[in-house]
């Protein structure tokens, strides 16, 4: 239940549902933004908070929140994550994952692993003259760009793909029933094969790295920090390997795609970003608002009773960040649902705010960058087609489900 | 004497002196600081800059080229703008070192050589100049009307290498200050001319591997010629192809020169289109003509001048048979009266 500062009458909320979320959340967020911008959802089993003014005072906060993964990430990934581990655990595993994510270091390397790899693709695809850009393209490109700074170049693309939609799968399984209980505990039967299958796929990499490390992102990951002849244990490794295979692999394909369909709403401003690529970051940046890849899935919990946006929180009280609806905040952005290239670029919030922020953003920005860069190269004359509709999908991350387009050859 | 401000470029650590009522880019390319740049006139924004610190005065910057929002933001023309203070500024567009040779701005007088009628509408001007005027295939400069302050573009046909005098082609507007009021009309051979230049950044500046489309339209041609000339002449390209499009035959001009060139060069094609008149030549619009000729022009660069319709339907040719968009150049008239609707 939600005790509110703004005697609204939030009892509707009874009868949201995860697959209303999941079909399209921006109608029950717009309505909470304006009536109770923080809020319990019954069938979540937890508080959203919705606005930007929430999301950045609960992410900043960490004298009140600590990082906390959604019962059914949770249940997916395993502990400690990266997502969820505070303190000096979180500071350690950050230090883990960050060495090759930070910008000046993604810089030296992003073009030469990103750029032949979105050639490839484009080049499967350029003289067929229509492809759904979504499986063909932008998921191939960002999984196989991923894949190889982490060390996993023996595992092909497919393989990367089918693991994290059940991941993601798992992750976004969140229904609960009244009595608090998971509404659909088979929802969880992929996540769990997945897990299962990566482990029997890294455990005889790991076993390599620790005798033979190399430069990849997870040899490091085991080696980094550690004294003179230890590892890190793989069991340290593997919740947030999880993390990465499902959030990290997936989210730069949804932005790539979510940045071609906001183009397409737009014509005019396609045929600029086509003409001139130095605006692609531009286009980017605005798709990451207009449709946040990652739209509800990382939460927070209080240490402390605590009030946000006028509702009371005790504590142990879980809030869900609802950066996708705090990017469509109408205090900072006007006609918020509208994709618009040439709008004020007001700081978005799509790779979060606090010491749980994205450790990936500039790497994430970047393989969208350089596979748009390539995909419009070699295709200019590359459309809509019209005889398929664009269907977004997806409440805890969002992107398009496909995404035909044709061209001339 | 206007009063003077210290400009300094922050990425080329450059310092240039800029009067009070002399615009940011006219005080850079002076000096012989290359900045990017394309119309000179305020119109294609490729020269806008940071102004990292100062004061400036925007003069006529078009708030359709430059937005209240990129002023708020402190962004400038650098070829409107000029100095209130000493600035600190900085391009938009990258200051590449991509090998091209620049020719520094220059004022220099000349005096007219030769003007002929060769197309309807359309006159070669030749003026022979007091000093040479080095400048790359493409460029433009500028001429003073006589009694006025109106300055006209018109871009060099003649090869960069013949420096001592400049070959324009002109099109007649009507009610043109500069051409029914001037050039067709009380211009003779002898006439002095204030000349400045050179500006521009289209072109071929220097070798390239990918095979050269050309298209022009009306006096479109001008450009391009001193461009066949320049690649030519130093082997800048595989492989050249010149489309010249017009209504009729009495639009084309320089026909024969560029056939002799075809037949003299095994890798230069010259396809002149007419939209108007059956001939034994090509019919339709050029850039259809382009499209019909060519499967693919993967691989290829593209060049366009002539008027904005044109240039607008060349690009979309050169997509729709796939040529990369960073390889499209074009060159659009910018017709004065446009500028001021703006």
């Amino acid at each position: 239940m939600t005790t509110t500062e703004h005697n609204q009458d939030l009892s509707w909320l009874n009868d949201v549902t995860v697959t209303d979320l999941e079909r399209d959340p921006y109608p029950v967020y717009e309505r909470l933004r304006r009536e109770s911008p923080v809020a319990f959802i019954p069938a979540l089993g937890f508080h959203v908070a919705t606005t930007k003014e929430t999301c950045r005072e609960v992410a900043a906060n960490t004298e009140v929140w600590d990082g906390v993964i959604s019962p059914a990430g949770g249940r997916t990934f395993g502990h400690p994550n990266v997502l969820n581990a505070n303190g000096p655990e979180h500071d350690e595993l950050r230090g883990m994952v960050e060495p090759s994510l930070q910008p000046a270091e993604v810089n030296r390397y992003i073009d030469d692993l990103v750029r032949p790899i979105a050639r490839r693709y484009v080049e499967a695809i350029e003289d067929r003259g229509h492809a759904d850009l979504v499986t063909h393209f932008c998921e191939p490109v960002s999984v196989r760009s991923l894949g190889d700074l982490m060390g996993l170049q023996s595992v092909d693309s497919d393989t990367l793909r089918e693991w994290f939609h059940k991941l993601s799968v798992s992750f976004t399984n969140a229904a609960v029933s009244p009595t608090g209980e998971w509404a659909n505990p088979d929802g969880f039967i992929p996540g769990d094969e997945a897990r299962a299958d990566i482990q029997r796929v890294v455990d005889p990499l790991i076993d390599r790295w620790i005798v033979e490390p190399d430069d990849s992102a997870l040899s490091h990951w085991l080696h980094d920090g550690m004294p003179e002849g230890e590892t890190r244990p793989r069991e340290m490794l593997y919740p947030t390997i999880f993390v990465f295979l499902l959030g990290a692999m997936q989210e730069p394909g949804h932005a790539m795609a979510s940045t071609i369909a906001g183009l397409w709403t737009k014509p005019d401003q396609f045929e600029q970003v086509v003409d001139e690529p130095k605006l692609i970051p531009r286009a980017i940046i605005e798709s990451l608002r207009w449709t946040s890849p990652i739209w509800s899935a990382v939460a927070r919990i209080n240490k402390v009773d605590t009030t946000v946006g006028g509702t009371f929180l005790p504590a142990g009280s879980v809030v869900m960040l609802s950066y996708g609806s705090a990017n469509h905040d109408a205090n900072d952005y006007d006609a918020p649902s509208d994709f618009d290239l040439t709008r004020a670029p007001v700081p978005h919030l799509a790779f979060g705010a606090g010491k749980h922020a994205c450790a990936g953003a500039s790497f994430a920005s970047e393989v969208c960058r350089i596979g748009l860069e390539e995909l419009f190269e070699a295709i200019p004359n590359l459309e809509r087609d019209d005889d398929h509709e664009i269907d977004f999908w997806g409440w805890g991350f969002r992107g398009p489900t496909e995404l035909h387009a044709r061209w001339e050859v | 004497m206007p009063e003077q401000h210290d400009v300094r470029l922050k990425t080329l650590e450059t310092q240039v002196a800029c009067a009070a009522d002399q615009n940011l880019l006219d005080a850079f390319l002076r000096a012989n600081t290359w900045l990017p740049h394309g119309c000179s006139q305020g119109t294609c924004g490729s020269c806008k800059m940071q102004v990292l610190e100062g004061e400036i005065d925007h003069r006529a910057s078009s708030e359709f080229i430059l937005t209240p929002h990129e002023r708020s933001e402190g962004l400038a023309l650098a070829c409107q703008a000029t100095p209130r203070s000493d600035l600190l500024v900085e391009p938009v567009a990258e200051v590449a070192d991509d090998g091209v040779v620049r020719h520094p701005l220059r004022d220099v007088l000349g005096t007219v050589s030769a003007l002929e009628d060769i197309a309807r509408d359309t006159r070669r001007l030749v003026i022979d100049l007091d000093e040479p005027l080095p400048f790359t295939a493409g460029q433009y400069v500028e001429l003073l009307v006589p009694g006025t302050e109106i300055r006209r573009q018109y871009s060099m046909a003649n090869a960069p290498a013949d420096t001592a005098s400049i070959e324009l082609h002109v099109r007649r507007t009507e009610g043109g200050a500069a051409t029914a009021g001037w050039i067709f009309a009380r211009m003779h051979v002898g006439d002095r001319v204030e000349v400045r230049g050179p500006f521009g950044v289209f072109g071929i500046g220097r070798p390239q591997n990918e095979p050269a489309i050309l298209v022009a339209g009306g006096t479109g041609l001008a450009p391009m010629k001193s461009i066949v000339a320049a690649a030519l002449a130093e082997d800048l390209v595989p492989e050249l192809w010149l489309y010249h499009g017009g209504r009729t035959e009495q639009d084309l001009y320089d026909v024969e020169f560029f056939r002799d060139l075809d037949f003299r060069h095994d890798h230069f094609h010259y396809r002149p289109v007419l939209s108007e008149q059956d001939w034994d030549g090509a019919n339709g619009m050029v850039t259809d003509a382009v499209l019909e000729e060519f499967p693919t022009c993967k691989g290829f660069a593209g060049y366009l001048c002539g008027p904005p319709a044109m240039v607008e339907a060349g690009r979309k040719v050169f997509k729709r048979r796939r040529m990369a968009p960073r390889l499209i150049h074009q060159e659009e008239f910018t017709d004065a009266s446009d500028l001021a609707r703006r």
